[in-house]
Parts: structure tokens; C-alpha cells; sequence
């Protein structure tokens, strides 16, 4: 790989600026290790829970111009065998790899840490933003500054790994949240997890066409609005962002990195472009780095903050 | 392509005692070996091969064997369900010396297969095997092609007594084929690779599938990472020979192992 998209993220070396996200392609080793000999420079695992779960009843997904809605559900094999996949991906691979999990409150979490602290993650991702289990556990974690917070420390209280705090874009203000997240010792953020939820109508049915009845939007048409979040973080925060939400193109991958992302994830457009979009990606960001003159992925600038 | 498409059953055949086929009024543009993803949108959507395709009509042929399809089995027709599709790869068609090789519900897609190839010129030999003679599908469709037909029971009734995994193994010895198709149980496409000599083969591989779009990852098969939902569910001898989980153990919805047991039953 060239040295250009070389990218040091929290003082790891990744050979691509960019990211699997949670929940695509992220089930078992094998989906991990694709996406890698595709040119993703970092991986997430599915968000794990402390128990299996099979995730909602079908149909799970629907498209919708521009995207897709999803209520998989938070589907995982559950803490155990997800780490045990883990492990797996780390014999074959030495490519960084972040754990997600997923939890309803503080204790839980704090559990999962420890357990993820004798794995061989590199990262923990705290998913406090899943939309699509309102009816179990409610409004989403993400929603809340002082549980944002609250979570946070207590996970970077006895975490070995470095804390990544996975936002929610449905909410009032997102600068709040993320300020109280590093507030409470977040070493990075992944901004932005799916919009909405939003919902379809069968109307020869006359039902939902998710059988969840909403799911999270994710794809092309969030990328505005990603963007436009990760600029308002970024003009905020001081850790390293996460950025992703619509990108399928290396100059989307640069846009997101000028609006304040350190790294930049790619789920949906795998649909849309297969599994070289990381190839592509990669290649393209290469194709801008030497017609605009920049040494390295990392010397693009990002805009000015807002408030500076 | 995702496109979702709400119909009508237009028409239900009862197969045998557990099996139906639904055939639907609707020009899918499809291949032998494709599925499409179906809902009844009460809880459930799931993939289903197509049991042939055309520019009028296609059809689904599906065993009652859980809650979502035993419900399907209480549809008449006129009810309505939605489907997307056609996805996945599809099966190459030969025009020369192809042995299909169809076990249980394996044997619809083989049936759509069948009619590409003779269509293509190709001269095509069916090996069908079930459990019991009831189980035997599409007997008479296959009949009525014109291809050479051979049924084969675990208790011999109307047709051959053994597997169809024998009866191929035969007819490989006996006659020169250049391509080979199977369906069916991922164990009884287990041993036929044992007995092939050096033609290329294709293999119709079930796991359990969400998206059907390749990005929620329950379909992938280890060690490779192939989506089958994408570069499958039709693959290769040599992709095949080279996933260790074929035959060993799949995954379900929350993606743990399931071992199959010798019996090509799985074990939860
Ligand atoms: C590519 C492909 C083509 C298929 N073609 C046919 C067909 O033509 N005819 C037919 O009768 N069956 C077919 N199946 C299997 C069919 O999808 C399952 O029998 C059905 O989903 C069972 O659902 P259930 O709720 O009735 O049973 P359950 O009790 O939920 O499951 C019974 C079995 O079906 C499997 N299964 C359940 N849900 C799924 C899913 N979403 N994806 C894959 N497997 C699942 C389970 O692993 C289990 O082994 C196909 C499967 C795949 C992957
Ligand atoms: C099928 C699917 C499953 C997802 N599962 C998770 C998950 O388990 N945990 C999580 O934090 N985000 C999950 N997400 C959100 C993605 O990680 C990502 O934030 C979002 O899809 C935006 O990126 P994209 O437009 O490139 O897909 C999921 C998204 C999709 C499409
Ligand atoms: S079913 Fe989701 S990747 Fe194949």
C-alpha cells in the first residue's frame, strides 16, 4: 500500500484510513478477513451483547432511494463467541481490529469491558446509538449527556483498550453529547451511527414493510448530514472522529476528512459497489493526494472549525 | 437488485405432504440457481430458490419445516405476499453432457437449470432422490423435458433403492459428463465430490440469510468469506473444495455454529 493513506489512529498504524463499520460484514472471521484483503485499514466486529441474540424477525432491510432502512436488530452470537470469532480474524490477520458492544446500562457495560480486555481487540466501540431496539430497551443511550457520561467513565475506568464512543445523530445536539463523552475520558468517536429510524408502507398489505416497523437509514443520502455533524463535533471536540454515513467514493472519503474525521468508515456502499469499494476508495484518495498535492492522507486539512 | 415487488400467489401446487409450489403472475428476470427473498409480513422473510422463471411467471417450491413456512403452507392463492430479488449467482449452463444431481428441495432449482440447458443444446441427465417415493419432486415435470430421468429412494419405491449420491456415482463411471450440478443436502453434495473425476461441478450452498444484499454478513462461509448471498449461493468445485465449513457447520440468525450431524440434520 502506499505510504500516503498510511494513517496513525490513537498511536495505531493503519495501513488505509479506512474503516469496516459495526454490523457490516462483521459476523464471523471470515466476513472480517475479506473486508481486509479488500483494503480496509481497520475492522469493527457486530456490536456484541452479553447474551445471543437471533435479532428481529425479516424483512430486516428495504431499500429506499438513496439507502437503505435496517432493524437487524442487534443480531450476534453474544459476547462469548463473538470475541472467540475475534480471536480467529487476529491468527490470520495483524490489521486493527475494534470490538463493539452493546449494552442497556452502566454495569453491563463495565461487564462487557472486562471481558473485552482479554481479548485481542485493539479497540472497544460503546454502540450507545443502536435505533432499532426501541421497544426492548427504549430511547437510545446517545440520547442522554448525563448516561453518555456516566457509561464512559465508568468503561474507561477499568478498560485496557482505548474507548471509542459511538454516537447517535437523532438528537438535539450532537456537539452536547460528544463533549460529554470526552468529558468523560473518550479517546475517540464514531460519528454517525443510522438516522431516524424511519418506515416504509406496503400498501397493498396495508403493513409495514420492516416487520420491526422502522429501521435506521444508512447509505448515499446520509451523506449531508454526517457531514454536517462531524464538522459540528469536530469544531467542538479535541479526540480523533470516526466519520462515516453515505461515503462511496474517495472524494467522499476526503470531504469527511475535511469536515473533521481522522478515519472514515464504508457499510451501505458495499451494496452499491461490492467489496472493492475499499480498493477503489483507497486508489481514489491516492488519485487526489498526487493531482492536489497533498504527502499524505493525514496532511489534508480539515476546514477551519466553526467556532475558531 | 433489491426491487420489492408485492403479489398475489397466483396459483398453489400441492407437491406432496409437506411441499408446495407457489407460483406468482410476474415477469422476474432470473436465473437458474437465483433466489428471491418472500414475506407474508407476519414475522419472517426468507430466501427461497426459483423453481423455474419466465417472461410470464415464476415459481417457489417450499417444504414446510419451521414456523415460516409451515404458515405458507396455510396460504391459498389470492393471498398476498411480497419479494425481492432475483439475487445471488446462477448456475453455468453447459451445452454439452450434464449430470444433475437433485436431493429433497434441491431438486426445483435443478428443474429450472434443466430447461436453460436443453434450451442451450445441452444433453441432460437427472438423478432425483428422497427419503420415501412421496418425497420424490417433479418427477412428472422432469418426465415431460425429455432429459434422462433416474429416481432413487432410501427404500426403493418407484425407482432405484439408495441415494442419489450411488446412483450419480455410477453413472460417472459409466458415461462421460462434462459438467455436474447438485442441490440438496450440504452432506449428500459432501460426498459427490468424492466421486468425481475431473469436470468442473457447481453446488447450490444454503446458510442462513438477512440482507440478501451482501452486507450484513450472516451468509459468509469460513474460511474464505464469500457472501452467498452474493457470489453465491451458486459455487464452484474449487471454491467448494476450499471452504471448510461445507458439510461441517453453518450459522444461524445470531450466528453460532451449527454442526451437521451425519444424517445432514444440525444439532442446536
Ligand atoms: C439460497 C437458499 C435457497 C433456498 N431454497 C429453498 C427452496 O427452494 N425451498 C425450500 O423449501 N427451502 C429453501 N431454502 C431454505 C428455506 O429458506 C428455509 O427452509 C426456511 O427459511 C425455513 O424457515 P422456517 O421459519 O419455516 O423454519 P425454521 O424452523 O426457522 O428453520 C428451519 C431451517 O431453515 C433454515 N433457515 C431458517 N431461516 C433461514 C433463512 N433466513 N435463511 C436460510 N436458512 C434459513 C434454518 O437454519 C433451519 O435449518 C433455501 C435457503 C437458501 C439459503
Ligand atoms: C445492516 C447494518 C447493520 C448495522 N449494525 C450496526 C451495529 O451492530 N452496531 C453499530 O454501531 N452500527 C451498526 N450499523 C450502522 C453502521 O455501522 C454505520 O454507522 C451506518 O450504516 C452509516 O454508514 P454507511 O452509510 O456507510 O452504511 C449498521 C448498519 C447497517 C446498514
Ligand atoms: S444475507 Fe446479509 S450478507 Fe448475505
Amino acid at each position: 500500500m502506499c505510504k500516503g493513506l498510511k494513517t496513525n489512529f490513537l498511536g495505531v498504524e493503519l495501513a488505509s484510513p479506512l474503516v469496516l463499520p459495526a454490523g457490516v460484514m462483521g459476523m464471523s472471521y471470515s466476513g472480517l478477513k475479506i473486508c481486509v484483503e479488500n483494503g480496509a485499514g481497520i475492522v469493527t466486529s457486530k456490536s456484541l451483547t452479553k447474551l445471543p441474540r437471533s435479532g428481529h424477525e425479516g424483512p430486516v432491510m428495504a431499500e429506499v432511494p438513496g439507502g437503505f432502512l435496517n432493524c437487524m436488530g442487534l443480531c450476534n452470537p453474544g459476547l462469548e463467541e463473538g470475541l472467540a470469532e475475534i480471536a480467529e480474524f487476529k491468527k490470520l490477520s495483524t490489521t486493527p481490529l475494534i470490538v463493539s458492544i452493546f449494552a442497556t446500562g452502566r454495569e453491563e457495560f463495565t461487564e462487557l469491558t472486562l471481558a473485552a480486555n482479554r481479548s485481542s481487540a485493539d479497540f472497544l466501540e460503546l454502540n450507545l446509538s443502536c435505533p432499532n431496539v426501541f421497544d426492548e430497551f427504549g430511547i437510545p443511550l446517545a440520547a442522554s449527556r448525563e448516561q453518555v457520561f456516566e457509561i464512559v467513565r465508568a468503561v474507561k475506568e477499568v478498560s485496557r483498550l482505548p474507548v471509542i464512543a459511538k454516537l447517535s445523530p437523532n438528537v438535539l445536539s450532537i456537539t452536547d453529547i460528544a463533549l460529554a463523552a470526552e468529558a468523560a475520558g473518550a479517546d475517540a468517536l464514531c460519528l454517525i451511527n443510522t438516522l431516524g429510524p424511519g418506515m416504509l408502507i406496503d400498501i397493498y398489505a396495508r403493513k409495514p414493510v420492516l416487520y420491526n416497523r422502522f429501521g435506521g437509514l444508512s447509505g448515499p443520502c446520509l451523506k449531508p448530514i454526517a457531514l454536517k455533524l462531524i464538522y459540528e463535533v469536530y469544531s467542538s471536540v479535541k479526540i480523533p472522529i470516526i466519520g462515516m454515513g453515505g461515503i462511496q467514493s474517495g472524494q467522499d472519503a476526503v470531504e469527511m476528512k475535511m469536515a473533521g474525521a481522522s478515519v472514515i468508515g464504508i457499510g451501505t456502499a458495499i451494496y452499491y459497489h461490492g467489496l472493492e469499494i475499499f480498493n477503489r476508495v483507497n486508489q481514489e484518495i491516492r488519485d487526489f493526494l498526487e493531482e492536489s498535492g497533498y504527502e499524505s492522507w493525514q496532511a489534508i486539512p480539515a476546514l477551519d472549525k466553526i467556532r475558531d | 437488485m433489491d426491487k420489492r415487488v408485492t403479489l398475489r400467489i397466483a396459483d398453489i401446487v400441492k407437491e406432496c405432504s409437506d411441499v408446495r409450489t407457489y407460483i406468482f403472475q410476474h415477469p422476474l428476470a432470473a436465473l437458474p440457481g437465483q433466489f428471491i427473498m418472500l414475506t407474508d409480513f407476519a414475522g419472517g422473510e426468507k430466501p427461497f430458490s426459483l423453481a423455474w422463471c419466465n417472461d410470464q411467471e415464476f415459481a417457489v417450491t417450499v417444504k414446510a419445516v419451521g414456523p415460516f413456512t409451515q404458515r405458507l403452507a396455510t396460504k391459498a392463492a389470492g393471498d398476498i405476499v411480497s419479494i425481492r430479488g432475483a439475487f445471488g449467482s446462477s448456475f453455468f449452463i453447459s451445452r454439452h453432457r450434464a449430470l444433475l444431481v437433485g436431493g429433497g428441495y434441491g431438486t426445483p432449482p435443478l428443474y429450472f437449470l434443466a430447461r436453460r440447458l436443453l434450451e442451450a443444446g445441452a444433453e441432460v441427465t437427472v438423478v432425483n432422490g428422497a427419503r420415501r417415493s412421496d418425497d420424490l419432486l417433479f418427477c412428472d415435470r422432469f418426465r415431460r423435458l425429455g432429459v434422462e430421468y433416474h429416481n432413487i429412494t432410501d427404500t426403493g419405491g418407484s425407482g432405484r433403492e439408495g441415494t442419489s449420491v450411488n446412483l450419480a456415482g455410477e453413472l460417472l463411471k459409466t458415461s462421460k459428463f462434462d459438467y455436474v450440478y447438485t442441490a440438496g443436502p450440504e452432506l449428500m453434495m459432501k460426498s459427490l465430490i468424492a466421486l468425481l473425476q475431473d469436470q468442473p461441478c457447481q453446488f447450490l450452498m444454503e446458510r442462513y440469510m438477512k440482507c440478501a444484499i451482501g452486507i450484513c454478513g450472516n451468509c459468509t462461509v469460513d474460511p474464505l468469506g464469500l457472501r452467498l448471498c452474493v457470489e453465491g449461493p451458486v459455487l464452484n468445485r474449487e471454491q467448494v473444495e476450499r471452504i471448510t465449513e461445507f458439510g461441517v457447520y453453518h450459522r444461524d440468525a445470531a450466528g453460532h455454529r451449527i454442526k451437521f450431524t451425519d444424517r445432514g440434520e444440525k444439532i442446536t
